[in-house]
């Protein structure tokens, strides 16, 4: 998720965070995939080396749960129809559950590259 | 007047007598000093330290971890993968391109009684690795990643050359036949044994707790100075959990006899109990003299040697045999272990059997009692001095007792033996029970009855 974001700039002033948030939330409720029960998080593209290693590092449950979510999403997708609103993603639920994991394995192969690229002087 | 062709005659010969006598005694001393550990304890951590000075240290931390203390299968070979692997601290990356870039080892191993990591380091970086051993002994993260992607791959690889080992596994089912739980209890799962479900990432992570608490290590280092090892163990180890130790029953010898086929190889194993380690209540050298005695492994090149085994099994060209004797903080093992072609290990064991039998008759030569004695004196002393094998033995001696022992008290305990108790100690091994574990061809492989053995 290489995308330019200001979101860290907004996050650091909280007179603008306070600001931003309902037209934040406006937003994400308006891109719809909470109503075919989706999570932010099912959305990351997982065809990299990366999301890859971190969906393998998922607990068992959890995994289960992405599977779950995305073929229901999917049969909804093919049926053109949304969730029942009681099976809609809540705003709550939606919560990161493998960005943390991505960024720990980033973190893993900065720290390799900078490890690989290491100059001694003694 | 002495005439000179006298003096010129005897003064190389007495010169020469004396150098000999100068420096065996000086060989004498210098073996003696060089074994000497200093004993200490800080912040609560036993320190043993080799003073040797010189431009490498060695630094060992033995924790009483060893597949005997472990609650659930696996959980030894597990704790010593994951050390040197990710702590709080630092990745387990940063780590082995540290210790790379210092130029240093880094290893960890485990036994029945103890997980033993072991750094190897220039002298100069003594803190560095103090610090490192405290690290991975109080921080260590044990991340369920690092479980399923290093440590599973590692363990599985190991169960493998457990299995493709025929003579390993004989003598593992010979420990478990003979002690049950606590000792008996596999060094490495078989590829059968179901331990995934035991084995979690927050079980280990407890098991750890309990393995380095403060009371349950020891460190064993060499080539250091004792003050600034001291210092050092005192400042890093002071984070380290005080109390709660893995437990483990006392160990009782039950003998009886194990049967497993496999393709990977022949092997029987006979095993009777033995001498537990120097210092405790069931150390017995007379034992370990049997075992040299019994032998089957030649020390020297070209000949077949003195012992007894290996002059029987002389025309068996595919045979390898070797007596053991596994010395534990409460028990031994002695094991006598033949592998090779199914048809010449059936009748090497029979050999062996006889051979036993003809030691407890003592139809032996009293030479070859004496060679055993001696082989046996070097054998013990060497292992106290090795450097592999020291350390452990060193570090586990702390732990069960608290003192070490000196090497002269350990020569003296061989210099004591005499034949008759040889005799004996073969006398009493074949009126109790053995252990008997074959493995291999099974329809090839004798039955421990069939060798005239009680079980």
């Amino acid at each position: 998720m290489s995308a330019p974001s200001l979101s860290s700039y907004i996050v650091k002033r909280p007179w603008l965070k306070n600001w931003m948030m309902p037209l934040a939330n406006w937003y994400t409720d308006a891109a719809g995939y909470r109503r075919l029960g989706l999570r932010f998080d099912d959305l990351i593209p997982e065809e990299t080396a990366t999301v890859q290693k971190a969906i393998k590092r998922l607990p068992a449950k959890e995994a289960y749960d992405r599977v779950f979510r995305i073929r229901r999403a999917f049969q909804c997708s093919v049926s053109h129809t949304l969730l029942p609103a009681a099976e809609q993603t809540k705003p709550e639920e939606d919560v990161e559950y493998l960005s943390p994991i991505i960024r720990a394995i980033e973190k893993e192969q900065a720290e390799r590259e900078d490890l690989d690229n290491l100059v001694v002087r003694r | 007047m002495l005439s000179r062709s006298t003096l010129s005659r005897n003064a190389p010969r007495a010169l020469q007598t004396s150098v000999v006598g100068a420096s065996s005694r000086r060989g004498m001393a210098s073996a003696t000093q060089g074994i000497q550990f200093d004993v200490s304890e800080s912040s609560g951590v036993k320190v043993a330290n080799r003073e040797a000075a010189g431009p490498t240290g060695t630094l060992a931390l033995v924790a009483k971890a060893g597949s005997r203390y472990q609650p659930f299968p696996g959980f030894a070979d597990a704790l010593s993968e994951f050390a040197f692997k990710t702590t709080l601290k630092r990745s387990g990356l940063r780590i082995t391109r540290e210790v790379e870039l210092l130029g240093g080892e880094v290893s960890s191993t485990h036994s029945r009684e103890n997980v033993v990591l072991t750094a190897k380091y220039l002298a100069n970086d003594l803190p560095y690795f103090v610090e490192l051993l405290a690290e991975v002994a109080s921080q260590s993260q044990f991340s369920v990643h690092e479980l399923q992607e290093v440590v599973f791959k590692h363990l599985k690889y190991r169960q493998q050359a457990f299995a493709a080992d025929a003579e390993a596994q004989a003598i593992d089912a010979a420990h478990s036949v003979a002690f049950h739980n606590g000792l008996g209890a596999t060094i490495t799962p078989s590829t059968s044994v179901p331990f995934e479900k035991y084995l979690s990432a927050e079980a280990i992570a407890e098991y750890a707790q309990k393995a380095y608490s403060k009371s349950n290590i020891a460190l064993v280092g060499t080539g250091s100075n004792s003050a600034d090892l001291n210092k050092w163990v005192g400042e890093f180890f002071k984070a380290l959990p005080s109390g709660g130790a893995p437990q483990s029953s006392a160990s009782q010898y039950y003998g009886g006899e194990q049967r497993i086929s496999t393709k990977a190889g022949n092997a029987v194993v006979i095993a009777f109990p033995g001498s537990s380690a120097f210092g405790t209540s069931g150390y017995k050298p007379e034992a370990s003299v049997l075992a040299t005695l019994l032998g089957g492994e030649s020390t020297i090149k070209w000949t077949p040697g003195f012992t007894l085994l290996s002059k029987a099994t002389q025309g068996f060209s595919q045979l390898r045999a070797s007596t053991q004797n596994f010395a534990y903080s409460d028990a031994g093992l002695l094991t006598i272990g033949l592998s090779g072609k199914a048809d010449q290990v059936a009748s090497a064991s029979k050999n062996a059997v006889d051979l036993l039998k003809k030691a407890a008759a003592g139809e032996v030569a009293s030479e070859d009692i004496k060679k055993a004695t001696a082989l046996a004196k070097f054998r013990a002393l060497e292992s106290v001095q090795n450097l592999g094998t020291g350390l452990e033995a060193t570090g586990s001696a702390l732990l069960a007792s608290g003192k070490l022992s000196q090497a002269s008290e350990i020569a003296q305990s061989f210099d004591n033996i005499s034949e008759a108790q040889v005799k004996d100690a073969a006398k009493s091994l074949l009126s109790g029970k053995a252990s008997v574990a074959a493995v291999g061809d099974l329809h090839q492989l004798p039955y421990g009855q069939d060798l005239g053995l009680t079980l």
